[in-house]
């Protein structure tokens, strides 16, 4: 029985190597795919052999690439891939992250104010046109406005050093409603052509995504899921509710920031290089934990390499479904998460009745 | 010198401006299980919270194993005394062990994952309270009575001297309220010291070594079972008539209350019935009415 037991809990440590090892195949899969597929269409074995020449791997030596096709390779769809890699995995870690230190399985990093903040940081560039001197402008403004967003929504939620969870969820409505008519303000008076340029970035996208973006994300992101990953075990008892937290020995309230405050500088980066991308965050965590569990030691490094496999994809899927129009990922993401988070809820609401 | 394992020191407590409890003072020693009995509201459980530092008291100090409760650090303290508190929301689908596993936070530094030694702690734990077979179980499918085991192992699991136990029984069918007790029991008999919150005054009166009765904001009573659970005690703390009997059978001391309202009730209950009645006589019109 005893043995029954732990032979179960080995075979469910297992499952997620098994798991992982499958998320890594269908990432490679989908890069792969993600390289190959667009206007100019390039064959799998060209992407494969532009790869291993790159690195020097003993493979493909001998396939001629034409230099067009590593222009397109190495300036547009290799970067492309990486940002999308990237910022699927820090929304996804964060939003697992947020939904552990709210205890609430619909919390988004966009509920702090981190999307909203990213928004107003965003159109006060543009207004002051601040994006024709630089394109380093618009990814700083953005970042200070989503941390602006996250401290002001702390700040008010802040009762005699505590941060109670409801407080900080309700604090947050407020403060992305108070962003979002100051956004909207701001709209109203600029002109066209920044208008669209607006829409443009609100609506996350990965095209015209460079090697800048990618050095630009790779710092604060990989820390941010480093860092994440090494709390897996304080997400495990904060998710038990204050006092339990409290109660075994954790300050809670500090860990509760320090979470808060990677969780928001990851999701800001995110934005600040790739424009609002919204239900991977939500969608992505949810989906995992059906997979492996709450258990964040399991939970966490699934859900960066799924997240990242999510955005490929869908930003992938949005270039060819009907080119030569390019369907944004932000727009994708929001096709594939709805439905299947309409599932969720369906079941869920069965399973408790 | 002996050691007392908690010292209360002219302890006050509340929330805002109003005061719970004033000028409490009781100490325990090693292998008591106290119960903590008294009214609906009159603190019992506010008590238990300023013993575990939940709520800092507005003057006086408890003293852990001689040491202040306010120079503990979180993990210190985590290691000295665990808690149970009344109700535990568990939200995602965490499984029992995960709950248990919680219990070894105190231990691990936050680089640290739980090891061997950890599960075979949380294992032995589980094993005592009777759950090791629910190990793999999302905590939210199980019983009342079985979760209520799973924190109880969780709690061991922190291996604290000192236990702190709200309302551990509250809700359980009778077996699993005599079965809580007597785990508590026998871990008093291996040196831990409890205290509980308790409702049942027969259960108390059973198994508790000592109880300490709180009402009217301060200590009403503090000793041995049969001392406490007086008609005069009890008369005060409850503000009602209170009976106490020794079931000649059993030897146990069984507890009623009197009834002090009964006239008032009576005029009221009668006037609900007539209400009853009128508004049968009003729904019959109205169907007549449709009828016609």
């Amino acid at each position: 029985m005893r043995i029954n037991a732990w032979c179960e809990k080995f075979t469910g440590k297992m499952s997620l190597w098994q798991i992982l090892l499958l998320a890594i195949c269908a990432f490679l899969l989908v890069g792969t795919a993600s390289l190959s597929l667009g206007q100019i269409e390039i064959p799998v074995e060209h992407v494969l052999a532009f790869l291993c020449q790159q690195v020097n791997l003993p493979f493909y030596q001998d396939v001629a690439l034409t230099p067009e096709q590593v222009a397109v390779l190495y300036y547009i769809r290799l970067p492309r891939t990486l940002v999308g890699f990237l910022v699927g995995a820090g929304l996804a870690a964060s939003g697992a992250v947020m939904q552990a230190i709210f205890s609430n399985p619909l919390a988004d990093p966009g509920i702090i104010g981190v999307s909203s903040g990213a928004s107003f940081g965003a159109v006060v560039a543009i207004a002051l046109g601040l994006t024709e001197l630089s394109m380093f402008y618009m990814p700083f403004c953005a970042f200070t406005g989503a941390l602006a967003g996250v401290c002001i929504t702390v700040f008010l939620a802040m009762r005699q050093g505590k941060v109670p969870a409801m407080a900080l969820l309700l604090s947050g409505v407020v403060v992305g409603m108070f962003l979002a008519a100051m956004t909207s303000g701001i709209l109203t008076m600029i002109d066209n052509q920044k208008l669209q340029q607006y829409l443009f970035w609100t609506i996350g996208s990965l095209d015209y995504r460079r090697w800048d973006h990618v050095v630009l994300g790779i710092g604060p992101i990989a820390a941010g899921l480093i860092l994440m990953f090494l709390m897996a075990r304080q997400l495990n008892v904060l998710v038990l509710g204050d006092i339990e937290a409290k109660t075994v020995g954790m300050p809670v309230t500090a860990y509760r920031l320090v979470l808060l405050a990677v969780a928001s500088m990851t999701t800001a980066t995110g934005v600040c290089i790739s424009g609002n991308i919204g239900f991977v965050g939500l969608v992505v965590p949810h989906m995992m934990r059906f997979l492996v569990g709450p258990d964040h030691y399991r939970l966490l490094p699934v859900s960066i390499v799924a997240g990242g496999t999510f955005l490929v994809l869908c930003d992938c899927l949005g270039r060819v479904i009907s080119p030569p129009i390019e369907i944004r990922a932000g727009i994708m993401t929001a096709f594939l998460g709805t439905p299947y988070f309409l599932y969720l809820l369906r079941k869920n609401c069965r399973l408790n009745t | 010198m002996e050691y007392k394992v908690l010292a209360v020191q002219d302890l006050s407590v509340g929330y805002k401006d109003s005061m719970v409890l004033e000028n409490i003072c009781f100490s325990a020693q090693k292998g008591e299980l106290v119960g903590i009995i008294g009214q609906n509201g009159a603190g019992k459980s506010t008590l238990l919270k300023a013993l575990r530092g939940l709520l800092t008291p507005k003057r006086g100090v408890v003293y852990i194993e001689g040491e202040p409760i306010s120079s503990f650090t979180d993990k210190q303290f985590a290691r000295k005394a665990a808690y149970l508190q009344q109700q535990t929301a568990v939200s995602f689908g965490y499984r029992a062990c995960d709950i248990v596993l919680a219990g070894r936070y105190p231990y691990l530094a936050w680089w640290q994952k739980e090891g061997k030694a950890d599960m075979d702690i949380i294992e032995a734990c589980m094993e005592y309270t009777g759950v090791w077979n629910l190990a793999d179980t999302p905590f939210k499918l199980l019983s009342g009575g079985q979760q209520q085991r799973v924190l109880l192992a969780k709690v061991l699991a922190q291996q604290t001297p000192l236990l702190f136990l709200d309302e551990p029984a509250t809700g359980l069918d009778i077996f699993y309220q005599e079965e809580i007790f007597r785990l508590c029991q026998e871990l008093c008999s291996v040196g831990k010291t409890i205290f509980m919150v308790v409702h049942e005054l027969s259960l108390a009166a059973r198994f508790c070594s000592r109880l300490l009765l709180v009402g009217h904001k301060k200590l009403l009573a503090d000793g041995a079972p049969a001392l406490v659970l007086t008609e005069e005690h009890l008369q005060n703390a409850y503000k009602t008539k209170v009976k106490v009997v020794e079931n000649p059978r059993t030897g146990h001391l069984e507890i009623f209350t009197e009834d002090m309202r009964v006239d008032e009730r009576h005029s009221a209950l009668q006037k609900i019935a007539k209400q009853m009645e009128g508004k049968k006589a009003r729904g019959e019109s109205v169907e007549n009415k449709c009828m016609v």
